[in-house]
């Protein structure tokens, strides 16, 4: 039996192939509806290339040999030598799936980086306000600002302004210049010439401003500070312009879900950029035999690669041939990935915006002065003896906001560079979601 | 267009479209604040969208920390802000 975890486009991807196979597979998901992050348009609001997704929606769903389980949180998973068993939460129940072939698609969420006002109300990522839109029907402010780095910034801000949102600016902390280290990404991929045409004639049609090399680095709850900022994101003139807004839509890049293959013992491995992924091989294979791994879990890329990965994963698992021209595909799509890495890079000087007050956990409620004093008073050594003294991780969100702050804020008080071994350790957490002591002991039935 | 669902958020009575989240439905409402902060007593909401950064908790018919931008609304729920 074969299982996917993840509905997203990598996962939708590797069911589809498949299924076209003539094989049955199961498809699993923490969300009520497919699609993942990426595709959860309701009727109202389209994008760019909105309509690429029924492609998957039609041959997945309501096909006799998909079984799709919704709304199923998995928490954990454990492997003997002949099966995986996947353990998860549907509608307060606890339930078990067995499988003898895993495909794992859990692709990302936002990185967010703290500053002053990031946890009043109002300040959110950028993905929370497009999921708000795309999903809900609703506008995350009337009058909003976006901050951060990536090209993800650009579809918000311009459904914000479908939407009826005023999008009082895009601040990207980047110059466009950048692109030009990348030649041969774009070469291969001029399709994405068209992309950011359709983004700048939608920003010409909903007059929102965009500037460069720019930063919000405070909010008040009605305003933000806007600073210039240098290519390594030290500021270079502080709060050069105010400006009025009830939201703030602040993300920079996306952090890779890897917390279930790290339970079940895949190889991970620190990227360029930071983010630990998992190391795969050509054929979407995780070193553990058995388990797949395609989408932004093995690296962010976006949906384009996340569709290729997922159906090269899919057709690899039901030991059918690659074909060449997917292959290439790929090759194309991490070329561009690799692209957005160079062109969009967090660099270390954000934390020199912080103040002894900013809160860095916002779960434990701990600020960036606490973090500094456990390193210096108390000689905290990193992260993990950080987090005894100040309990900054250790809060419902199991550390996912904010366990690499406070890695980098600790190693640049020190002037060390974080280790992979570290980063690795702060990326993984022993389960994928909290659950009560109570729902496992109502006891668990197998499907 | 989406059916109407009503529901009660710290007892008062709000609406919002079948489907929508809790969070969803209640900022469309007005409703600037989910919950306070266990130390500092500070308002939060949504932050992440997305169930990871567990902001949005509430007590929903008296099950506690549930993600309110997760689970949909449901006609005649009853939810608290948890502390
Ligand atoms: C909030 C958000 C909004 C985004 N919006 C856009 C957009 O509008 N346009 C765009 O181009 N890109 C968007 N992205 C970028 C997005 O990551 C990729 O474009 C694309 O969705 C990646 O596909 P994927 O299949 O790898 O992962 P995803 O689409 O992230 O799919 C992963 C799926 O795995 C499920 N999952 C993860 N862990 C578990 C678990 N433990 N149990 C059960 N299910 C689980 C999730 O519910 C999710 O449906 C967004 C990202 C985020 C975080
Ligand atoms: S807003 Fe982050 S978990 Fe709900």
């Amino acid at each position: 039996m074969i299982a996917i975890i993840g509905a997203g486009p990598a996962g939708l991807a590797a069911a589809r192939a498949i299924a076209l196979a003539g094989i049955s597979v199961t498809v699993i998901d923490a969300a009520q509806k497919p699609g993942g992050q990426y595709w959860r348009h309701r009727s109202t609001v389209d994008g760019y290339k909105a309509t690429r997704s029924e492609k998957y929606f039609s041959t997945v769903m309501g096909n006799p040999l998909v079984t799709y389980i919704n709304g199923a949180q998995v928490w954990s998973a454990t492997r003997s030598e002949k099966s995986i068993h996947i353990n998860y939460l549907q509608s307060g129940v606890e339930k078990i799936l067995a499988c003898t072939d895993l495909i794992l698609t859990t692709g990302a969420y936002d990185r967010s980086l703290p500053f002053t006002g990031w946890d009043k109300p109002g300040s959110m990522t950028p993905g929370a306000a497009q999921a708000l839109l795309k999903g809900h029907g609703v506008i995350a402010g009337k009058s909003i600002v976006i901050s951060g780095t990536g090209p993800f910034l650009l579809p918000v801000a311009v459904g914000l302004a479908a939407g009826g949102a005023k999008v009082e600016g895009v601040f990207e902390a980047n110059s466009p210049l950048r692109w030009l280290r990348s030649p041969l990404a774009l070469l291969l991929n001029p399709e994405k010439a068209l992309e950011l045409l359709y983004y700048l004639k939608q920003f010409r049609r909903y007059s929102i401003p965009v500037r460069f090399g720019k930063a919000v680095t405070e909010f008040t709850g009605h305003s933000v500070r806007i600073s210039d900022v240098n290519s390594d994101l030290t500021i270079k003139k502080a709060n050069v312009q105010e400006i009025e807004c009830n939201g703030i839509a602040a993300g920079w890049g996306f952090v890779p879900d890897i917390t279930l293959g790290g339970i079940l013992g895949c190889n991970q491995v620190v990227d360029k950029d930071g983010t630990v992924i998992f190391s795969t091989d050509h054929q979407q294979r995780s070193s553990v035999s058995n388990i797949w791994i395609a989408g932004e879990a093995t690296g962010i890329g976006g949906s384009d690669l996340a569709l290729a990965e997922g159906h090269i994963a899919g057709l690899s698992v039901i030991g059918k041939r690659i074909p060449i021209s997917l292959l290439f595909s790929r090759f194309r799509k991490e070329l561009f990935a690799r692209a957005l890495q160079v062109s969009y890079p967090v660099n270390p000087g954000w934390k020199k915006w912080l103040n002894r007050e900013t809160l860095i956990c916002r779960c434990e409620e701990v600020t960036c002065g606490q973090i500094l004093d456990s390193v210096e008073e108390l000689k905290a050594e990193d992260a993990r003896t950080s987090k005894l003294f100040t309990r900054a991780g250790m809060g419902l969100c199991q550390g996912r906001i904010c366990s690499r702050n406070v890695a980098e804020v600790i190693g640049a008080s020190k002037e060390v560079s974080v280790t992979d071994s570290e980063r690795i350790a702060y990326s993984n957490r022993p389960i994928a979601a909290p659950i009560s002591l109570g729902t496992l002991g109502d006891g668990i039935s197998s499907k | 267009m989406n059916s109407k669902v009503n529901f009660t958020f710290n007892g008062t009575r709000y609406s919002g479209e079948e489907g929508q989240s809790i969070a969803a439905a209640l900022l469309n409402s007005g409703v600037t604040s989910l919950r306070s902060t266990r130390f500092n007593a500070e308002p939060r909401t949504i932050f992440c969208g997305i169930g990871i950064c567990f902001d949005c908790v509430v007590k929903i018919d008296g099950v506690a920390n549930q993600r309110a931008c997760l689970i949909a609304i449901t006609e005649g729920s009853q939810i608290e802000s948890s502390q």
